[in-house]
């Protein structure tokens, strides 16, 4: 009897409830295939099929906390290959979205870059793609800002002297304050949980 | 021919040979598009970190209601992630009546409601379904002549619900290069992911992905690469410097839109309408060369 694991349903059950597509995960036979279609999968500390074995074991804290749950980049292969038509991929941004709610940083220059690009569109309906760059570098400090900027100067040079980069600041879209009004509203209806 | 042509943000910057080359070529075709009135961006893919599923919903359906009370055209998405985004919402309402409610309900908050009855569609599968490969080819002036391009068609344009294309082995992109005189090379990484959106955040990891598809596209002939995607375009173009110090390789390997392809083969101007001064790595000379 000593080989027993007592599972612990309660962050399961935390899971379906408040992370959206969370309940998705009850379908997952922990075939493994969604791991093996994935781009990223060798930087993964722990692949799909782990981290939703994880759930059920009740391991919030490695869970929460797993770089594999912001690695993922939208490519939808897994969600073409499980073969219980499980979205995988909905479930990994709906973890992403939930530990970042919860207070951990899985990936820190992503969950920089996701938060800004969400700012963005909120505050201007539009991304500006010369301003988001440099808000995320500046995310990590003045310094490290600094380097970062260097570091991709020659890229956006180049890209300015192509006519890919727009000049002047990304205007609001006219509708932006009825935007914001939708956009709370679904804040407010839809899942994704409360903060910590 | 009428459609909505929602370009997106990328198209108006990182993207933008995309967009100046698409217009004239489409339009050519005798598609005409117009403009979904004060759209807004559809979120791409890191936005869950700051949004739940539903607000990324909503944004998009904005754009669907909006296009839905002005007429009854299909949408045209030339990004794939603004496309998927789209479609994604309109899949899921078809299949939860539930999350169409609640989508009204914050639609309400600003004066608008969606019925679900916009299609929205991707370039490629306008192409090749509406206007089709023949018409393609009655239009092509200057063939490119078995110029050896490789299709890169990357994940979001036809991944996951396949309207158009198959999602294991497409071939609508080929199919478009062949109508233009091109040989389309096959090569298996066409449908592995470049890093998409993430890239920029988790470069040390994606430009291995990268390295991958350039390396497969090059032993498998390609002199060319064409994609239909701001962000695929981005990814290989921008970064092979990047890559070549990372990996000690030397690729140099110009990445040009469908759409560009379309105007050079249709014999329009090189810059005004092929938009090939945007290129990073230029591509006029290997084309110049193909249409002799």
């Amino acid at each position: 009897m000593e080989n027993m694991v007592n599972y612990n349903p309660s962050f399961a059950e935390e899971v379906f409830r408040d992370v959206d597509s969370g309940d998705e995960i009850k379908m997952c036979m922990n075939c493994g295939v969604c791991a093996g279609s994935c781009p990223l999968r060798e930087h993964m500390d722990y692949p799909p099929r782990q981290i939703f074995s994880l759930i059920r074991a009740g391991k919030r804290e490695e869970v929460l906390s797993s770089k594999s749950i912001m690695l993922c980049t939208s490519c939808y292969a897994c969600v073409v290959k499980c073969p219980r038509d499980i979205p995988v991929m909905d479930v990994m941004h709906g973890l992403g979205h939930y530990a970042l709610k919860q207070g951990y940083v899985p990936r820190k220059d992503t969950a920089n870059f996701g938060k800004e690009f969400w700012n963005q569109v909120y505050k201007l309906g539009r991304i500006d793609e010369k301003d988001l760059p440099r808000r995320v570098f500046f995310a990590g400090g003045f310094i490290a800002g600094i380097k970062a900027m260097l570091n991709f100067m020659d890229i956006g040079l180049k890209l300015m002297l192509h006519r890919r980069m727009k000049l002047l600041p990304e205007r609001k879209i006219k509708g932006v304050k009825s935007l914001q009004k939708m956009l709370d509203k679904a804040e407010g209806l839809g899942k994704g949980g409360a903060a910590a | 021919m009428k459609y909505f042509l929602y370009w997106g943000c990328s198209l108006e910057g990182t993207g933008a040979n995309f967009l100046v080359s698409l217009k004239p070529a489409c339009e050519a075709l005798g598609m005409e598009f117009e403009e979904i009135e004060d759209w807004n961006c559809c979120g791409a893919s890191v936005s869950y970190a700051g949004a739940n599923d539903l607000a990324i919903k909503v944004l998009n359906a904005r754009n669907l209601a909006i296009a839905e009370a002005e007429a009854n055209y299909d949408i045209v998405a030339p990004c794939s992630s603004c496309y998927i985004q789209m479609i994604k919402v309109n899949h899921e309402i078809q299949e939860d009546p539930e999350l169409l409610k609640q989508v009204n309900e914050c639609l309400a908050e600003g004066g608008l409601s969606y019925k679900g009855g916009i299609k929205v569609r991707h370039i490629q599968d306008v192409l090749y379904n509406d206007v089709g490969v023949d018409k393609i080819k009655a239009k092509v002036s200057k063939p490119l002549n078995g110029l050896k391009v490789a299709g890169y068609v990357g994940c979001q344009s036809v991944r996951p619900y396949g309207e158009y294309d198959s999602v294991n082995r497409p071939v609508v992109q080929d199919r478009l290069l062949e109508a233009l005189g091109a040989e389309a090379v096959p090569f298996p990484t066409k449908i592995r992911c470049c890093g998409s959106g993430i890239f920029l955040p988790e470069i040390d990891y994606c430009m291995g992905l990268v390295k991958d598809i350039l390396e497969d596209a090059l032993n498998h002939g390609a002199e060319l690469i064409s994609t239909v995607c701001p962000m695929c375009a981005m990814n290989l173009e921008m970064y092979q410097g990047r890559i070549n110090e990372a990996y000690g390789t030397d690729f140099d390997v110009p990445i040009v839109y469908l759409t560009q392809l379309m105007a050079v083969a249709f014999g329009m101007d090189l810059k005004k309408d092929a938009a090939l001064n945007y290129n990073v790595i230029p591509p006029e000379g290997i084309l110049k060369a193909a249409i002799g």
